[in-house]
């Protein structure tokens, strides 16, 4: 299949399209689900604290392979969500990613946000802050570890081959181009098929993907 | 504003902090509270800065019990009001913003976020920052108008205590409330901080001061509260409370020989 090679540049933009794709929107909804989870947890003491913040630190290593089982049941034609009709499609993925990533970007942040000195809040408090300030000044002081955890979110999410491919099927159009193709499944189907060079040039893509991401989203946090 | 405490008392879990204290801070007056650690000197203060809720007793700022107003009536009252804890707890920022917090988020919210987005920008082109004159004239009052574009983890402790009584006066306070402001800092930052508690007071400010310094609290005070064990043992003018106290435990503390023995007081 010459057509899908690392000759033809179509392929491997299609791929690096529909990965960026799949995992920045999937961490962008699991950011927006998980820094207001931290949030309620760190800010609260209630009984129970101490379990939700094991389960979530035990989500943060739940295999991949597992939630890619557990979603494709859920949306497969007999399962809760099978009329929406989404196994093998980017939907799906993101899906997968998101509960992949959300553990790791609420476990990172909670701990970070934990962490701010309560003279810190005391201090935003004092100053004239309401409760939304304090939130604010508490999430800029955590900032880092804020972004530390969305990064490693987004490292879960892109890096990620078993659920995508459970729930995506690694396809490709007869054209050449991906519709649920990601940079890591393109790179299990070609080291299979022995096209190591192809391989190759995509893991090192996606190396500069991550990279790139990282410098831009340390570089706005302030680091 | 004219701060009044009439028989206030606070408890957490039963257990009395303050009990019937009753003093008032009136405009360009400096009323300091002295008194061993553990005496609730601090509790007294979060209760003037509204933090927290009084559980006994009326707390009124002019005349008015911010804690019977809406959230959002008391936080107008919160405004007027500076506090500046015992240690100095900046944000991990420059000095000027530091300083600059408490008008930044008083800022309607539709400008708050143009400034967080021009900042976020600035972040990817450069990183040049700007202060505002309000900002410069607070440093100035304690001493460090030429290090607003310092890192705040940079500073030594004086100067980041200097920094958060800054940020304190920036908003203009009507009420500035001081927790041990000066305990961890040199006889010239102590000096340069008395200066602005001076200068707030000449303002028409009032001070509500507490230390551990019985030679500040002579310098700085109208009129100086002991407090002891929760209770508000004596409060009079400065001089009278040092030089002819009325209370015996008053006169020993200031002496500096009121000693403790297992929590109970030596007779």
């Amino acid at each position: 299949m010459p057509f899908e090679s690392i000759a033809d540049p179509t392929y491997l933009r299609s791929i690096v399209r529909v990965s960026l794709t799949v995992s920045l929107t999937a961490v962008l909804l699991s950011t927006a689900l998980s820094l207001p989870i931290a949030f309620a947890v760190g800010f609260s003491e209630f009984r129970g604290k101490r379990l939700i913040t094991a389960v979530i630190n035990t989500g943060m290593g739940f295999p991949s392979v597992v939630v890619g089982l557990l979603v494709l049941m859920a949306l497969s034609s007999s399962g809760p969500f099978g009329s929406l009709e989404l196994v093998y499609t980017p939907e799906a993925m993101i899906l997968s990613q998101c509960v992949l990533a959300a553990p790791v970007i609420t476990g990172v942040a909670l701990s970070s946000v934990e962490s701010v000195d309560e003279a810190v809040r005391d201090a935003a408090y004092g100053v004239g802050g309401t409760r939304a300030d304090v939130a604010l000044i508490t999430l800029k002081e955590a900032r880092f570890g804020v972004v530390t955890g969305v990064l490693a979110g987004f490292g879960r999410a892109i890096s990620e081959v078993g659920s995508v491919l459970i729930v995506g099927g690694n396809i490709a159009y007869a054209d050449g181009t991906s519709k649920t193709r990601t940079i890591t499944t393109a790179i299990t189907l070609e080291t299979r098929r022995g096209e190591f060079e192809t391989a190759l040039v995509l893991g090192a893509v996606l190396l500069a993907l991550v990279l790139l991401v990282n410098g831009v989203v340390m570089r706005l946090g302030g680091r | 504003m004219n701060l009044d405490l009439d028989d206030v008392s606070y408890g957490v879990d039963g257990t009395a902090i303050l009990s019937d204290v009753s003093l008032s801070v009136g405009s360009g007056e400096v009323v300091t509270v002295i008194g061993p650690s553990g005496a609730g000197k601090t509790t007294l203060l979060r209760l003037a800065a509204l933090f927290e809720r009084p559980t006994g007793g009326a707390l009124r700022c002019d005349r008015t019990d911010p804690w019977a107003l809406s959230r959002e009536d008391r936080l107008a009252v919160r405004r007027r009001i500076g506090m500046v804890f015992q240690r100095a707890s900046l944000f991990e920022t420059s000095v000027a913003r530091n300083v600059d917090i408490g008008r930044r988020i008083r800022r309607p919210w539709p400008q708050r976020l143009r400034g967080f987005g021009r900042r976020l920008a600035d972040r990817l082109v450069r990183d040049e920052p700007t202060v505002d004159d309000r900002v410069l004239e607070a440093l100035e009052l304690v001493g460090l108008g030429d290090a607003w574009d310092r890192d705040a983890a940079s500073l030594s402790g004086g100067e980041a205590q200097r920094v958060s009584f800054a940020r304190a006066l920036a908003t203009d306070p009507d009420l500035l409330v001081l927790d041990e402001p000066t305990s961890d800092l040199d006889p010239r930052n102590t000096a340069i901080l008395e200066q602005a508690i001076d200068r707030s007071r000449e303002r028409g400010h009032g001070v509500l001061l507490a230390t551990h310094d019985m030679h500040q609290a002579e310098r700085v005070s109208d009129r100086v509260a002991f407090l002891l064990d929760g209770e508000l043992v004596e409060i009079g003018p400065a001089e009278r409370v040092f030089e002819d106290p009325r209370d015996e435990r008053t006169a020993r503390f200031v002496r500096g020989d009121l000693l403790y023995d297992d929590n109970e007081l030596l007779a």
